[in-house]
């Protein structure tokens, strides 16, 4: 009974463990990962033109610079 | 064009189109932070605002790296401080991802950032399952200074041998990884040296502020692309990979950030936060500085090359009037509309004389507020003292193109905008 009652709380703590780890991930996860509503309609074809062709590249890494304090740029 | 949020709204909807099996990963090359006005080892409230705001921006829609270029260290000193440095990790994790290979602290009030991080992506395309381990090293040159100087000590830093330090550490770092990218602040000739002498990297992704979309360089086994000024173009770098998991190729794309890609949601509440408190913090510095006695600046405005379009008029009375109402006569008031108005970035295009003894800023020279005469026919102080001619040629359309740039201004052509300003 003693070691039932030890099983039973080890694996609520894994449970415990494994649900807020879950949850630090998601809350640092990357672009797009996650809170996935869209802005873009992908069936717009000038939204189409500018993603290219999908001519399965493995992976992607985008990139910018310069934006020298400023999340917006001049109006 | 451009920014926080057009850009997170094209990542995901390029993760969208292709099923979410492509991992992507999201880089910056340096120049994120403003040191504009930074005078006596420090940087004015509003200043240090929007780099925050960049810190907490690039977190929220997360980075996976981003290089410290010498424009940056006067905020990376705030950043830095070993003084409350576990609470500032804790709030702006992205503190962690800022990396430089060759700037250092001067002294042990600092602590030194990281020369790199690498990111684990599993692939499900080219090499599938395989897991990737990607190295994203970063590099500056030394801040320039005069004509042919270089500055290797700024705010509190000390910038080293940028090719010094990449053969000290890139051994270090093919090690352990499977994928190099180096982020370079660098001019192109140092960017094709440091590819040249270095086997171990893969791909390089520079950046000087630079305008061009050419097609990427290849020096050594590393693919060479520059990073768009403000990066009102995304760089999106699409790498190929073979079944045995090495890469194949490389294709870079430049995708226009323009009014084609709407908003993310959730980057513009980021965006429009931090407007809100940087708004708030340049109220209080205006409201601080119009109770103080004129400044220095003001009072010497007679020695500026230039002398406002009020000495033009005195003469030029009907070329005036065509000025006034044109759209020349009120571009502060367009960057007012988005509290932009002490953003050097913007403001040099719309002022004259702007860091050539004209406009320095609206506190101390607002008589150069505008686009006025002198912008584009040349500093008038000689000519007002000393009337004939000789003055006032002015060259067209090049002279035009130095702000109604592409990016600027996508709809310029001269032969239609001239006649809203002949005269």
């Amino acid at each position: 009974m003693r070691r039932k009652l030890s099983l039973v709380i080890a694996a609520t703590f894994i449970t415990a463990l494994a649900v807020i780890n879950h949850g630090c991930s998601r809350s640092g996860s990357d672009v797009g990962d996650n809170d996935d509503a869209l802005a873009v309609d992908l069936n717009d074809s000038k939204i189409q033109e500018r993603l290219g062709v999908d001519d399965g590249y493995a992976f992607a890494i985008m990139y910018g610079a310069d934006i020298h304090g400023s999340l917006e740029t001049c109006g | 064009m451009g920014g926080l949020a057009r850009r997170v709204s094209y990542i995901k909807a390029f993760k969208h189109r292709s099923n979410m099996e492509v991992p992507t990963l999201l880089v910056d090359a340096g120049n994120l932070f403003t040191d504009d006005r930074f005078s006596a080892s420090q940087l004015p409230p509003e200043v240090m605002t929007r780099n925050k705001w960049v810190v907490k921006g690039y977190g929220a829609f997360r980075h996976d790296a981003a290089n410290i270029s010498y424009l940056d260290l006067p905020y990376l000193a705030e950043l830095l401080k070993k003084d409350g440095y576990d609470q500032r990790i804790a709030d702006y994790p992205f503190i962690e991802r800022l990396v430089s290979a060759n700037i250092h602290p001067m002294d042990d009030q600092y602590r030194e950032p990281a020369p790199y991080v690498i990111k684990e992506i599993t692939l499900k395309r080219g090499a599938p399952d395989k897991t990737l381990k990607v190295g994203i090293i970063g590099f500056s040159e030394p801040k320039p200074a005069g004509p042919n100087g270089k500055e290797t000590v700024y705010a509190g830093f000390r910038i080293d041998d940028p090719f010094e330090a990449a053969k000290k550490i890139l051994p270090e770092l093919k090690r352990k990884t499977d994928f190099i990218v180096a982020l370079a602040y660098m001019d192109i000739g140092s960017t094709q040296r440091l590819a040249t002498e270095n086997s171990e990297i893969d791909t390089i992704i520079a950046a000087r502020q630079t305008s061009n979309m050419d097609e990427p360089q290849h020096f050594n086994r590393a693919t060479i692309t520059y990073a768009y000024n403000q990066t009102k173009y995304l760089g999106e770098l699409r790498v190929y990979m073979k079944g045995d998991g090495s890469p194949e190729n490389q294709i870079n794309r430049y995708v226009a950030l323009d009014s084609t890609i709407p908003d993310d949601v959730p980057a513009q509440d980021v965006v429009t936060q931090a407007h809100t408190e940087f708004t708030a913090d340049q109220n209080a510095s205006a409201s601080s500085a119009a109770a103080a006695p004129k400044s220095p600046a003001l009072l010497a405005s007679s020695d500026s090359p230039y002398v406002g379009v009020e000495t033009c008029a005195g003469c030029h009375e009907k070329e005036n009037q065509v000025w006034a109402s044109s759209r020349h006569a009120h571009a502060m008031a367009t960057l007012e509309k988005r509290n932009q108005q002490f953003d050097n970035e913007c403001v040099k295009c719309h002022v004259v004389g702007f860091q050539r003894g004209g406009f320095q800023s609206l506190y101390t020279t607002p008589q150069f507020a505008n686009v006025q005469c002198e912008e584009c026919h040349g500093p008038g102080r000689q000519h007002a003292n000393n009337p004939g001619k000789g003055y006032g040629f002015m060259a067209t359309p090049s002279g035009c193109v130095q702000c109604h740039k592409e990016p600027n201004d996508p709809d310029f052509d001269f032969a239609v905008y001239w006649p809203k300003i002949q005269h």
